[in-house]
């Protein structure tokens, strides 16, 4: 009966006629199942970059500054070269910022469901704005790596990481503006408010690809194999 | 399957009574301007008025314009104007920006890749804008939802033929386009069998160079195992499954259209790549050779890259519409098997394919952006790419075969007239189909040297999954013991999926083996192996499928004694053809070249007319099709007296499939089984009770 009951206020979809909890549920099936399809390809970015970092083919994993080379360390010799491991905190506080703006858009979901629709507007926006500001920086970041994709497997796995990140940050930025746009405009309201959940539960599985993106890019440098298999080698004798 | 009586006029369940009683509530409450949001002092911007959906009075969203909106000037010739138009403008651009004389790492010329980069992403780009594929996220950015005038208008009504040109969101309508797209491409596929079988039989003279035999082998390899995804679980999947669980349409309409017309857009890329230099190194791309070839190779990349996102897309759907939209009382066990079977396929497409689709983008990113993933000089792997590969590469062929062995399993009761032999068993063969297939991908690796030491597991795990895949094969063949076959068109198809797959199956097991794929790798017994699964058990399972649900999708019969003439004749052909492939393999044929010993001359000549016989009998079975669509025997709402729900509905089948949702209440195979619900047999069951209670006293 209370069931019943809570389901009669529940609006209607206008195009099915079902109730919009029925609409919610399939939503966020199908939400968790977008999540699986993610979760795939960013492994596969996972692995492509651990892969590489434990084979060290041809001892060419990392930038050609980071190999430890007595030349590179005698100061009287020039350098052969600058080009080493990208800094570590900038990818840490890209990461930071996205829990946080995750942090914020979870607390607008929470306070528009408590039928505060100005803070979760409010919150909504600064995880908007916040992303965006991300996506800024990751873009610098992309832009100011000392090595180019040629120079190592490191390098392109790096980069390869960073897209991913560029092009999640994006998918964010776009979901926040119609989430916030909506919220506004009463389409997403503390009776129908799934939309603003599926977006916290988006952003936290990003939350969690850049950590792993962040585990890999800091904590997995200097490849273990030391000694690697050299291929295609050619000595002209 | 019975059909309780429904237990209201309209809908079938507590919540919808609820609701209609409370609909008008609702209403009165939206045209003030609210819904339980006074404190908030916000609603939802209705516009007052109400539609009636099934019955139900329904608040709508303000309609803005005419209903469909701007999906009203848009269809398949803009989508093809504009995307033709952004294709030659970014090609325009690009040839602008590129430096002249650049030249990649292995001095060949940067431009014509670039140029053709660029043409297929403004192909991509424009195609989607001129279809419609951005109205929705546009909408939803925008705040302007769909009214149920829109959502009518989106599904084809009363649009005639044209919905099929357009970004129709009925399901019944993606199905039949999803089965000319399919059959358009198994043509292109077939047609460059027929090219590759010339050469091979043509053994005294080469008939293609080199460079152009290789393109045509890798654009037939991806070009049909693209088309045998898509056989079953496009037209068959989209058109019967939702009927099939008691649903108006999949949980998804937009997401269905979009997943259809992206494949349509990877078609075209990969028809595209024929022009500027093919395929050239099989349908699995091996690095580095890849790396190295023509510009067409970008086609082949981009292709996968989009035809992924429609796959996963259709994975979604076709999972939340089975999990969730599954008619009142049709629980697990009262699932038809088909659906268990695209079940299946479509959890194996969602977590595999995006490694298919990375692998091609890591690889378009080594030939464009000079990365070095698979470049070994540059710290890449090429075992890297191969594994990535065949994570999805072995899960695919069990996305081909599941739904077609499914389709004979959902045929076989219908046909012998009794229950699915063990419909638990079959249920166990899916299940660890599934669960296995992900845990085989090296057995397509074992002479790579990547893990020697990996190469036992996986031969044990590759012949751990032939259990499942042979409990498949004995719950058909015990279906038929002691059945009363009815042979018609369909069980033809039948018998030959389970020919095939006896045969496909075994040799499969042979090449699990470590030591025999040792001699047998890379040569034609492979070819002919998995030809045997992937054509011989699913094509033929996809025309008894086509041939099953053909009056349901088209109103017509299908003209069983051409259709009968063309199986058979593809059948015969099919035999000569691969048997005499594995002759050849067993002799030492390598795949993939065109030229070769004279030991080999008789097996490929043999080979060689058999594919013409094929081509000759899919050609029958294309033109019964055809001519039965256009004009054959109208055909009644269930004339293969199926007790499953899409066979209940009327033919041609309505927009809303079901104007009642039914309420299922037994399994969809008794057939031969007493229906509890006839009233004669319970007055004689209780008679017989009464008689056995009277004897014991």
């Amino acid at each position: 009966m209370a069931r019943a009951t809570t389901e009669s206020k529940m609006p209607l979809s206008p195009t099915t006629g079902e109730p919009m909890s029925t609409i919610a549920r399939r939503s966020i099936g199908a939400l968790w199942a977008f999540i699986v399809m993610d979760v795939s390809g960013t492994l596969a970015l996972i692995i492509s970059y651990s892969y590489l970092w434990a084979l060290n083919v041809n001892d060419a994993w990392a930038p050609p500054g980071a190999k430890l080379d007595a030349a590179q360390t005698d100061e009287t010799l020039p350098k052969a070269s600058d080009v080493t491991f990208a800094p570590e905190w900038p990818f840490w506080a890209i990461f930071a910022g996205v829990v946080v703006a995750t942090i914020f858009m979870w607390f607008a979901y929470k306070r528009l469901v408590a039928g505060h629709k100005g803070e979760a507007i409010a919150a909504a926006t600064f995880s908007l704005l916040l992303s965006g500001a991300l996506l800024v920086a990751q873009v610098v970041q992309i832009i100011s790596f000392e090595f180019k994709t040629s120079q190592g497997a490191y390098a392109s796995a790096v980069y390869a990481l960073t897209a991913s990140n560029v092009v999640h940050l994006t998918l964010v930025c776009f979901l926040l503006i119609g989430i916030v746009n909506r919220t506004h405009m009463g389409l997403i309201n503390p009776v129908v408010a799934y939309q603003a959940r599926m977006m916290s539960i988006w952003m936290t599985w990003i939350s969690i690809a850049f950590l792993l993106g962040a585990v890999c890019t800091t904590l997995m440098l200097e490849s273990p194999n030391t000694d690697p298999a050299v291929f295609g080698t050619f000595n002209v004798s | 399957m019975t059909i309780a009586p429904p237990r209201t006029t309209r809908r079938s369940s507590t919540t919808s009574r609820t609701s209609s009683r409370t609909g008008s509530a609702d209403a009165a409450r939206a045209n003030r301007g609210g819904a339980g949001l006074k404190q908030d002092g916000g609603g939802r911007g209705g516009s007052g008025a109400v539609a009636r959906v099934f019955g139900n009075p329904v608040p709508q969203p303000p309609q803005h314009g005419k209903p469909g909106g701007l999906l009203r000037h848009l269809n398949l010739g803009t989508a093809l104007l504009l995307g033709s138009v952004m294709a030659l403008g970014f090609g325009y651009l690009a040839n602008r920006l590129t430096k002249s004389g650049a030249t990649d790492a292995t001095f060949a010329p940067l431009a014509p890749e670039y140029i053709y980069l660029a043409g297929l992403f403004g192909w991509t780009l424009g195609f989607s804008i001129g279809i419609g594929a951005f109205d929705g996220p546009v909408r939803w950015l925008l705040g302007r939802e769909l009214t149920h005038a829109d959502a009518e208008y989106l599904a084809g009504k009363n649009l005639g033929w044209q919905r099929y040109f357009k970004y129709t969101t009925d399901h019944k309508v993606v199905g039949i386009q999803y089965l000319v797209a399919a059959m358009v491409t198994l043509g292109f596929g077939g047609l460059l069998a027929m090219l590759i079988r010339t050469e091979l039989g043509v053994t005294w003279a080469e008939v293609f160079t080199p460079s152009i035999y290789n393109s045509i082998i890798g654009t037939h390899g991806i070009a049909m195992i693209i088309a045998m995804i898509v056989i079953v679980m496009g037209p068959v999947g989209n058109f019967i499954v939702p009927m099939m669980i008691g649903a108006r349409d999949m949980a998804f309409p937009r997401l269905n259209a979009l997943s259809l017309w992206l494949f349509v857009i990877a078609l075209v890329c990969l028809i595209s790549s024929l022009f500027v230099g093919g395929v050239q190194d099989g349908w699995s791309v091996y690095q580095p050779l890849a790396a190295q070839s023509p510009p067409g190779m970008l086609g082949y990349q981009m292709t996968i890259i989009i035809f992924a996102i429609s796959t996963g897309v259709a994975s979604v759907n076709l999972i939340v519409t089975i999990l969730l939209m599954r008619a009142k009382g049709m629980t697990w066990v009262r699932t038809p098997i088909f659906v268990y079977g695209v079940f299946g396929a479509a959890i194996m497409g969602l977590y595999a394919f995006p490694f298919y689709q990375y692998s091609q983008l890591l690889a378009m990113s080594d030939r464009i952006l000079d990365t070095s993933f698979f470049v070994p000089l540059q710290g890449g792997s090429v075992w890297l790419y191969e594994n990535l590969f065949w994570l999805l590469g072995h899960p695919e062929v069990y996305v081909i075969l599941l739904p077609s062995t499914a389709i004979m399993l959902e045929l076989m009761p219908v046909f012998y007239r009794k229950p699915l032999f063990s419909f638990n068993f079959a249920i166990a063969g899916i299940v660890g189909v599934v669960a296995l297939s992900g845990l085989v991908w090296a057995h397509h690796m074992y002479m790579t040297g990547w893990a020697p030491s990996a190469n036992y597991p996986f031969m044990l795990s590759t012949e751990l999954i032939s259990i499942p895949v042979g409990f498949l094969v004995l719950v058909a063949i015990g279906t038929m013991w002691r059945g009363t076959v009815w042979t018609r068109l369909p069980v033809m198809a039948i018998y030959a999926l389970v020919f095939n797959k006896i045969i496909g199956g075994i040799t499969g097991i042979y090449l699990s083996d470590v030591p025999v794929d040792q001699y047998m790798h890379g040569s034609m017994f492979v070819v002919a192996h998995f030809h045997y699964m992937l054509m011989g058990a699913g094509l033929f399972g996809a025309m008894g499928g086509i041939a099953y649900f053909f009056p349901k999708m088209t109103g017509r019969m299908l003209d069983e004694r051409a259709g009968s003439i063309g199986l058979w004749t593809a059948f015969a052909g099919f035999q000569l053809t691969f048997g005499s492939m594995f002759v050849a393999g067993l002799q030492g044929q390598p795949r993939r070249v065109l030229q070769f010993d004279d030991l080999f001359n008789i097996s490929n000549w043999l080979s060689t007319i058999g594919a013409f016989v094929i081509g000759l009998g899919m050609l029958i079975f294309m033109g019964a099709i055809i001519s039965s669509w256009i004009a054959g025997k109208k055909a009644p709402a269930n004339p293969w007296g199926s007790k499953s729900l899409e066979w209940q509905t009327p033919t041609p089948v309505p927009l809303e499939n079901f104007e009642v949702l039914p309420v299922v209440t037994s399994r969809p195979y008794d057939y031969g089984v007493p229906d509890p619900y006839d009233a004669k047999m319970l007055a004689d069951e209780k008679a017989r009770e009464k008689q056995t209670a009277k004897v014991a006293v």
